[in-house]
């Protein structure tokens, strides 16, 4: 068997054992329940909630992980490795650990200060956006780096060289060429915001009609011993999440191609 | 040397170093142990229960602590495990119900009494239900959708307050937490100022921990931790034998320590009042959006 095809085969078998999953929600699954728990209000607001919280965590954590990506990639400063590492701390840590620091830098006198006279994040919506945020910003920046470690130096030293100055070398040159990169960090931050739980169950709670994203929505319906509804909400929650992504890859590959 | 031999010739090492790590995760007879998935209404006791059970009879016990109703979703989909152990009668109706425990072999092993918790020292001078109500005041309850000392709070707010005391009520519940433990936590972590929680969350942490009796008659029932055989267990002996442990003078003597009420008779004269012991309660509409 050809390389080629065996990796085919590798792919396929990774394909299918997540199929494998999906499909294994079906031995639980009911049609009435389906529409039912859909079209709901409770249902509709996590949806909206966890879509809008997502987006804006992946929109700040790429923002952010621009200009730190182009510090790690670009220059020589002191401590330079050990922010490099700390970018990894989400992934060591567990979601659930991250959120029980949020919480507790929210209990010291910073935090508190911040809670009283700033926005409020312990128990509100903007708790969800912060623990996605801070689960995410360490992926995104990680992949920015990955794509502006690809752009060769050189080019922006031409572009220096013909009159350009730094910014423009960045904005002109090496933003443009590592654009698809980039596009992979944020729909990869999107992805894992829309799936965070433990940081985010942390932090901003579980009450129904003001914190319950998806994934938060599926754990209490699994508290309260309804599998049928379980399976209906991660049905949901597939459908959106893998339909999002699928179609901002196909827009995004006519954009990023043309 | 290349690099690929350096790589080649470093591999059965890590390989090694990795077996070596992982081999105490992995231990051989694990057959033997007892699968117990228990709601955390009983989380400090139990594990001391458990050890000392361990010590005894050398039988190793695996205990799966949450939610009550979540620990039962695991259970059904996992389709294994010796003894269920909630936090309160509820979900023990409801796997009574569905068929997954011996309804024969359920047991009380200890009650519970509502209460409200507050932080050590009562820095916000809450006496009493109604104080909940008060502007500013930060309260969380357990969510009362899937954790019973959450349907338990509700079914207090319910009858205490008038429509109008439980809107603004509603404006100070900041959070539903996800457990008991988690319930007691937020008092412990002072995300909130108060909690209406079980009578113990003071002995779980008493240095950070205050609990303030509610009025007799805002109690409408006494709780209590229940425990049967799984009709998944292939252990039923060592099962049984474990439950009688916990319902033995030594296994008594652990839950007492926490000051869990061993009987009704000792919640109904904390409370000061005798009161239905257990049961379901149905949550008002208003309490589970659709």
């Amino acid at each position: 068997m050809s390389l080629r095809r065996v990796s085919i085969l590798f792919a396929f078998s990774t394909f299918a054992l997540f199929a494998v999953l999906v499909l294994s929600l079906l031995y639980f699954y009911r049609g009435g329940l389906f529409i039912e728990t859909l079209f709901s209000e409770r249902t509709l607001f996590s949806i909206r909630l966890s879509i809008y919280s997502a987006t804006v965590a992946a929109v700040l954590a790429t923002a952010l992980a621009v200009p730190s990506a182009y510090a790690l990639s670009r220059c020589d400063f002191p401590g330079k490795d050990a922010v490099d590492t700390i970018l990894e701390l989400p992934m060591i840590v567990s979601p659930a650990a991250l959120g029980a620091m949020l919480l507790i830098f929210f209990n010291n006198p910073l935090g508190n200060w911040i809670q009283t006279r700033g926005a409020q994040f312990v128990f509100d919506s903007n708790g969800i956006i912060l623990a996605q945020f801070v689960t995410t910003l360490g992926v995104a920046t990680r992949l920015t780096k990955a794509a502006m470690d690809e752009i060769p130096q050189r080019y922006e030293d031409v572009a220096r060289t013909l009159g350009a100055s730094l910014a423009a070398a960045f904005f002109n040159v090496t933003l443009p060429l590592c654009r698809r990169g980039l596009a992979a960090a944020f729909i990869l931050s999107w992805a894992k915001a829309m799936g965070e739980f433990g940081a985010t169950i942390t932090l901003a709670g579980t009450m129904a009609m003001k914190t319950e994203t998806l994934p938060i929505a599926i754990f209490m319906k699994l508290s309260t011993a309804d599998i049928d509804g379980t399976v209906v909400l991660i049905l949901i929650m597939t459908a959106i999440g893998i339909g999002t992504l699928y179609a901002v890859r196909m827009i995004s590959r006519k954009g990023l191609h043309a | 040397m290349n690099k690929y031999s350096i790589c080649f010739s470093t591999t059965p090492a890590i390989t090694l170093v990795l077996f070596l790590v992982l081999m105490p995760v992995f231990p051989a007879g694990a057959a033997e142990a007892l699968l117990v998935y228990a709601g955390a209404a009983s989380k400090p006791p139990t594990e001391e229960a458990v050890k000392l059970y361990e010590q005894k009879t050398g039988t190793k016990v695996d205990l799966v602590f949450g939610g009550s109703g979540y620990v039962l979703s695991q259970m059904k989909l996992a389709r294994q495990g010796d003894i269920y152990f909630p936090g309160s009668s509820d979900y023990m109706e409801k796997a009574k119900r569905d068929g997954h425990v011996f309804p024969g072999t359920e047991k009380v092993i200890v009650y519970l009494v509502s209460a409200i918790n507050v932080q050590k020292g009562n820095p916000h001078n809450i006496r009493t239900l109604s104080d909940l109500t008060r502007p500013g005041i930060k309260v969380a309850i357990a969510n009362p959708e899937g954790v019973c000392v959450g349907a338990y709070a509700v079914e207090i707010i319910e009858k205490a307050f008038t429509p109008a005391e439980k809107s603004v009520f509603r404006k100070n519940l900041v959070n539903y937490t996800e457990s008991c433990e988690k319930t007691a936590t937020a008092i412990s972590l002072k995300t909130v100022d108060a909690v209406i929680g079980w009578s113990v969350f003071q002995h779980w942490d008493p240095a950070r921990i205050e609990t303030i009796p509610l009025k007799k008659s805002e109690i409408s029932r006494i709780g209590y931790i229940p425990v049967a055989i799984s009709s998944f267990s292939n252990n039923k002996v060592r099962a049984r034998q474990f439950i009688d442990f916990l319902l033995s003078e030594e296994g008594k003597a652990i839950y007492g320590k926490y000051h869990y009420f061993m009987s009704p008779e000792e919640a109904s004269a904390w409370i000061g009042a005798t009161k239905p012991v257990g049961g379901e309660y149905v949550l008002p509409a208003d309490w589970r959006p659709k």
